[in-house]
Order: C-alpha cells, then sequence, then structure tokens
C-alpha cells in the first residue's frame, strides 16, 4: 500500500493516477456542461458515474500490475 | 529525481487550471474561453432547452435571480444601473447613450443610477413586434426588442434608464412608479433572462468609462455632473 502513496523517492504512481485523472474529469465535465444538451443533474450523475469506473480502472490496475 | 520533479510539475499545471475554473466559474476559464465563441461560453442549449419546455431547474433559477446588497459610493455622481460590460458610448441629438451588455451570468437586477424621481416608465415593443428607436445600434441586433424605459428627472436634466430584452427572454419587471421619488442605487427593476441595459444621459456629463470596462450596478461611478469635476 506504501508504493500507493510513494515510492523510490517521487509520488506513487497510484495517488499521481487518480489526481491527474480527477483534475481532468473535473475540467472535462465543466466543457461537457457548456457544449452539450444536457441537464445539469443528469450530467453529474453521467461524470460522476464515469469518474468512479475510472477510479476503479486505476485501484484494479495498481494492484494487478503492481505498479 | 527526474520523475518527482515531472509529477510536481504536471499537478501544479492541473492545480493552476483548476484555480483558474474556480475563481472565473461560472464564466469559461480563461484556458478554454479563447476557444469558446461567445454563445458557448454559457450553457446556451441547455437553456434554449429550458425556455422551450418552461422547465428551469431550481438551482439555475436561485442563482440567476441572486439580488446582492450594493453600497453606493459617496457624493452625487452617476453610477452604473446594471452589472456587465460596457459595448459602446453614443451621443445622438444631445443625449448620450451608455449601452452596458449584460452577460448570461451577470446579477441581473437594475439599480438607479441618481436620485430623482421618476417621471415616466414607458414600454415599448411589447407586442414583440419592432419597438421603438429601432435605429440605434442596440436595438438593431436584437431580434424583436422589448423594452421599458425609466425616466427620472434630476438636477442635471432628465436621465433614463432603458431596459431591454428580446423575445426570447421578453420577460422585464420594473419596480418603481411614476411620480415616486427614488434613491441613489435603488432597485429599479429586473430583465429576466435578458440582455441589454442602456442609459440616456445629457451630453454635458463627464463620463468615467471606457468601451469594454466592466460595470457593477449602483457601486460603479460612470459618469459625473460638470460642476463637480
Amino acid at each position: 500500500m506504501n508504493a500507493f502513496w510513494w515510492t523510490s523517492g517521487h509520488l506513487g504512481w497510484g495517488v499521481f493516477a487518480l489526481t491527474v485523472f480527477t483534475g481532468i474529469w473535473w475540467l472535462l465535465s465543466d466543457l461537457c456542461w457548456r457544449l452539450l444538451t444536457i441537464s445539469i443533474s443528469r450530467l453529474l450523475a453521467v461524470m460522476g458515474i464515469a469518474w468512479l469506473v475510472g477510479v476503479a480502472c486505476i485501484l484494479l490496475g495498481f494492484y494487478v500490475a503492481g505498479w | 529525481m527526474i520523475f518527482l520533479i515531472t509529477q510536481v510539475t504536471i499537478l501544479c499545471f492541473l492545480i493552476i487550471a483548476v484555480v483558474l475554473w474556480g475563481f472565473y466559474f461560472p464564466h469559461p476559464s480563461p484556458l478554454i474561453r479563447r476557444w469558446l465563441p461567445p454563445r458557448k461560453r454559457w450553457p446556451e442549449a441547455q437553456i434554449r432547452h429550458w425556455l422551450k419546455t418552461r422547465k428551469f431547474q431550481r438551482a439555475f433559477l436561485n442563482y440567476f435571480y441572486r439580488d446582492p446588497e450594493r453600497t453606493p459610493p459617496l457624493g452625487n455622481s452617476i453610477l452604473a444601473p446594471a452589472d456587465g460590460a460596457v459595448t459602446s458610448v453614443e451621443v445622438r441629438d444631445g443625449v448620450r447613450y451608455l449601452v452596458i451588455a449584460l452577460s448570461f451570468w451577470d446579477m441581473h437586477v437594475q439599480r438607479s443610477p441618481v436620485s430623482g424621481r421618476v417621471v415616466k416608465v414607458e414600454s415599448h415593443g411589447s407586442d414583440f413586434m419592432d419597438g421603438e428607436g429601432r435605429q440605434f445600434v442596440f436595438l438593431m441586433k436584437k431580434p424583436c426588442p422589448v423594452q421599458k424605459r425609466v425616466v427620472i428627472s434630476t438636477s442635471v436634466g432628465e436621465i433614463a434608464v432603458r431596459l431591454i430584452t428580446s423575445l426570447a427572454a421578453r420577460r422585464l419587471e420594473v419596480w418603481v412608479s411614476e411620480q415616486e421619488v427614488i434613491a441613489r442605487g435603488q432597485r429599479i427593476g429586473r430583465i429576466l433572462l435578458g440582455s441589454t441595459v442602456v442609459l440616456e444621459l445629457p451630453a454635458s456629463v463627464i463620463l468615467l468609462v471606457r468601451t469594454g470596462e466592466r460595470v457593477r450596478a449602483g457601486e460603479t461611478v460612470v459618469a459625473q455632473e460638470m460642476s463637480s469635476a
């Protein structure tokens, strides 16, 4: 688990990937909200579910591949 | 070490992007603004859908109808009647027209630029056909202008505030009536989903704002009487 947060003198790839993904996802949600015809609640639900899937994939990849 | 520097650099860029987003929201972040055409700087398709179905989201309406307190500066200077950007300053027949364009995200309550007595509250274009004054640029751009014009009698002459909206929005509220004495900075009305406010001043006043400047209703001084300059 320690490798998730910090490894070999740099941030763990797990926490780094999660942070970058969350930041980009947040900004992408804003862009989608401006460009698409979709209600805010539906957009939040879709982006929220997609974010959870993304986070699950990152965590799964971290543990399966042993980064 | 190289990994750490790369990670920190990427995270710094990301933090800057998110902070800019938060600072400018609901306006688009300057990072994406240049690539968004003006109509995409707000959720236009979403709003048109709401207008069409007449189903508005409550959170959005609460934000749109916000009406914060404002503190007018001391003195007798003439204040901006609306939040927004000054888009033109035109003098015609001895009247100076100061046009303020409200962006979709601006506060939409208008305030009196001066203290005085309301002489007239006129309506134009209430049937959503061509309103009065189509020769003005600020009306030519509107497909079907709908207007309310509040004329206030002051010591420097008559000053008028035009609230202009278009067919799509077409709802104006004026909260003052004829012969009412109003204070400087007092709320005078609201444009619901509207877009333009024009301040009509005597040409003799000294203008203190320029095209492109942003102003705030009831707080920004836009002009001054010649005598007090």
